[in-house]
């Protein structure tokens, strides 16, 4: 077993190592304890200061990213900036640099544009965590998917996952399907055609247009949200209609001869790609999900930060 | 002017008695004076290991920048970068700010360059502002000095407007240059897409975003007649089609981006900005049927599609940053190192005689008497471009820093030369 990783940054799972992988989950099984412990907080990484830096919208992701670094004792500065698409001028390197020369010693990025953490890597010293570069990545996401996989089902290794909705514009997609893999699961898409790129197939991923037969296979549903109000072109014609063919409902769980797990990386759109009795039922992990979130991004920074100075 | 001796060259011209010939040459004042074995008294001597000399390279598609974009490039920067690269005759393509959509437009660029070593050729706009919609005055431009006519790096949106462009140009003879890309197949896009523009999560430009619109025009120019040059074609489907045009008699050629044959999309995994061109870089595969293309014939010529961008257009989040690179330094010298396919003589052909017989512009010659029209090259010489000796104001060249064979070592055009 590895002590270290083997990357300095977090840029997407792609450059990651499977045994990168199962150091991170082995050191956050260790934090999930701390989490429930009466005393959540270790001083870990006390004189390390930390900026979360979103240039998109994000809750949950920001607030988990914000808690793991006060339960690591890590000081925490944060800056959003609402306008996703930064002007020329006013770039995103000279944001970064000006929160760098605060001497900041790693920089957790949300940002639109693909590439946007390999980008800062390049330019600045801190050490960089994806929390989401466009349709690109978001490797804490998928290492939290998986980490909730292996709490629920033993092993990730030999499971069928698969996953619901938009992938054409999905980093949550992406970041998963590089993670299971590389774990050994099996995995499959479902959605309208529409929203799954051409060439997904090469990635050795499986295809299913219909709802019901994919449920049918896996063992797992990672159902994504359907962000409508994102997309420049209708990649479909109506929520409506999404939600008739691509919608889970508990009717449709119960007519499946089997149990299955489902994963929603949230905010849930109610009544669209699940329905509440779906998300609220006990198939759902939805909120281990969220909890092991803190868990896997505290073992994230805390790794990287044996990295500081490499 | 002082005698200039270009010693042990072999001269690669297939119109020049002399062609496959090494010899020494001389060149007084601009005309080429003397030819043969004998060791010729000059004040200036040009060697090398493996010294060869062609007609002075004609390029037929890049960007100048000048008007609107003179921190890119302006056109003493312009033409200087493209005589290192050993051109002596250029074309402008009219996506300038304001464009070069009217006859003033084309007597500024060739007023601003007449005292170049290098000739710019402007290609006026097809549409006013290179919108695609209204025709400009074609006529009066073409008698102003447009070599050609084009919307540049942008498509001709409308098939009415390529129909009736088409029509406009035919009693002229005039050629219609075109960038073919269905925009709406584009929107967003960033790089070829492929298994890797979906691993890297970054929106694909099919090419069947170019094949449309070239079985579009192609559909046009055999209804309306007239001549159709298809610039930096990224597609096997779209030359498969360019052939079969050809084989049917249509008056089409097409042009291919110089690093598009040693570039591939794999450049891209570590988002480069450098790499992010339109069309974009296409597979290995896709490379080595581009040059069974050039060999075949279907690809009449290479050019630099220079398209020169300041680090503030460049150094930013990847779909932030502008298309292009910074080529015309480079262009030939990369694809004589990446070459197997072709002799040394079909790829001058390539840079030099055909986009000249595609601009209707006459051939010079290598003979005694000559005006002298002449790039000098040392064929075995490797160098590695250096951002602050190259000339071109912008330094968005891929090439930099990277071992390249095949060195300009003069040009001359007329009364000027210049030695490198």
């Amino acid at each position: 077993m590895q002590s270290q990783l083997s990357v300095k940054h977090l840029l997407g799972i792609k450059e990651l190592k499977k045994e990168d992988i199962q150091l991170i989950f082995e050191t956050a099984d260790q934090f999930k304890q701390v989490l429930n412990r009466p005393i959540k907080k270790v001083p870990s990484l006390r004189d390390i200061t930390i900026a979360n830096v979103f240039f998109e919208n994000s809750t949950r992701t920001r607030l988990s990213f914000e808690l793991a670094e006060k339960r690591l004792s890590a000081d925490v500065v944060n800056f959003s900036s609402s306008s996703s698409s930064v002007k020329k001028g006013e770039t995103l390197l000279d944001t970064v640099n000006n929160i760098l020369a605060m001497k900041v010693d790693m920089v957790v990025l949300r940002h639109s544009s693909v590439g946007a953490a390999h980008f800062l890597a390049r330019n600045v010293d801190a050490n960089i965590i994806n929390a989401g570069d466009g349709t690109h990545e978001h490797p804490t996401q998928a290492l939290l998917d998986t980490f909730s996989i292996r709490e629920k089902l033993g092993e990730v290794a030999g499971k069928k996952v698969c996953i619901f909705g938009d992938i054409l514009h999905s980093r949550v997609a992406l970041s998963n399907i590089f993670a299971l893999q590389k774990l050994g699961a099996e995995v499959m898409v479902c959605g309208p055609n529409t929203l799954i790129p051409k060439y997904l197939g090469e990635l050795g991923v499986k295809i299913e247009y219909d709802l019901k037969k994919a449920l049918q296979w896996c063992d797992v549903a990672n159902v994504l949200r359907i962000q409508l109000e994102r997309q420049t072109i209708k990649y479909f014609p109506s929520l409506r209609e999404y939600s008739l063919y691509y919608g889970i409902n508990k009717e449709l769980l119960d007519s499946l001869n089997k149990e299955i797990v489902i994963m929603h990386p949230g905010p849930i759109n109610r009544g669209v790609e699940l329905s509440s009795d779906v998300a609220d039922s006990h198939h759902s992990i939805i909120l281990d999900q969220v909890e092991n979130g803190v868990a896997v991004r505290m073992a994230v920074l805390y790794l990287l930060a044996g990295k500081q100075g490499q | 002017m002082n005698n200039i001796l270009i010693k042990q060259a072999e001269i690669i011209h297939p119109h020049s008695e002399w062609n496959g010939k090494r010899v020494n040459l001389l060149v007084h004042d601009g005309i080429i004076q003397k030819i043969g074995d004998k060791n010729f008294e000059a004040s200036q001597v040009i060697e090398g290991e493996d010294l060869k000399v062609s007609i002075g390279w004609c390029d037929l598609r890049s960007f100048s920048g000048d008007p609107g974009f003179e921190s890119k490039e302006n056109m003493s920067s312009f033409a200087a970068a493209a005589a290192m690269g050993g051109y002596t005759a250029v074309a402008c393509m009219p996506n300038t700010h304001p464009s070069l959509d009217n006859k003033e437009s084309i007597m500024y660029v060739l007023g601003t360059a007449r005292n170049f070593l290098t000739k710019i050729l402007p290609v006026g706009s097809l549409t006013a502002k290179n919108k695609g919609e209204e025709l400009t005055e074609i006529l009066d431009m073409h008698h102003a000095g447009a070599v050609a006519f084009s919307d540049g790096n942008m498509p001709v949106w409308h098939s009415d407007v390529m129909l009736r462009g088409l029509l406009y140009l035919k009693p002229i003879n005039g050629l219609l240059m075109v960038h073919a890309e269905d925009k709406y197949l584009t929107v967003q896009g960033q790089m070829n897409e492929s298994k890797t523009s979906t691993t890297l999560g970054l929106k694909g430009i099919p090419k069947l975003a170019e094949e449309v619109m070239i079985q579009r025009d192609l559909s046009i120019l055999e209804y309306t007649g007239g001549r159709i040059h298809f610039s930096h074609v990224s597609s096997p489907r779209s030359l498969d089609m360019i052939k079969e045009a050809k084989k049917k008699g249509l008056s089409v050629s097409c042009d291919i981006a110089a690093y598009q044959l040693i570039l591939d999309e794999s450049y891209m995994t570590t988002f480069d900005t450098f790499y992010k061109v339109n069309p974009p870089l296409r597979s290995k595969k896709d490379i080595d049927t581009f040059w069974k293309y050039l060999a075949d014939g279907t690809i009449d010529a290479i050019v630099s599609d220079h398209q020169p961008q300041d680090t503030e257009c460049k150094n930013l989040e990847f779909d932030l940053a502008d298309f292009g690179i910074s080529n015309i330094e480079t262009a030939f010298a990369s694809v004589h190192t990446a070459n197997q396919k072709l002799s040394l003589s079909e790829l001058i052909d390539k840079f030099a005689l055909q986009p000249r017989r595609i601009l209707n512009l006459s051939i010079p010659e290598i003979k005694v008497g000559a005006l002298a029209d002449l790039t000098v090259f040392d064929a075995a010489e490797t160098w590695t471009p250096v951002a602050k000796e190259l000339k071109s104001k912008s330094k968005n060249n891929p090439f930099i820093g990277k071992a390249l064979k095949g060195k300009v070592k003069a040009v001359f055009n007329a009364s000027q030369h210049q030695l490198f």
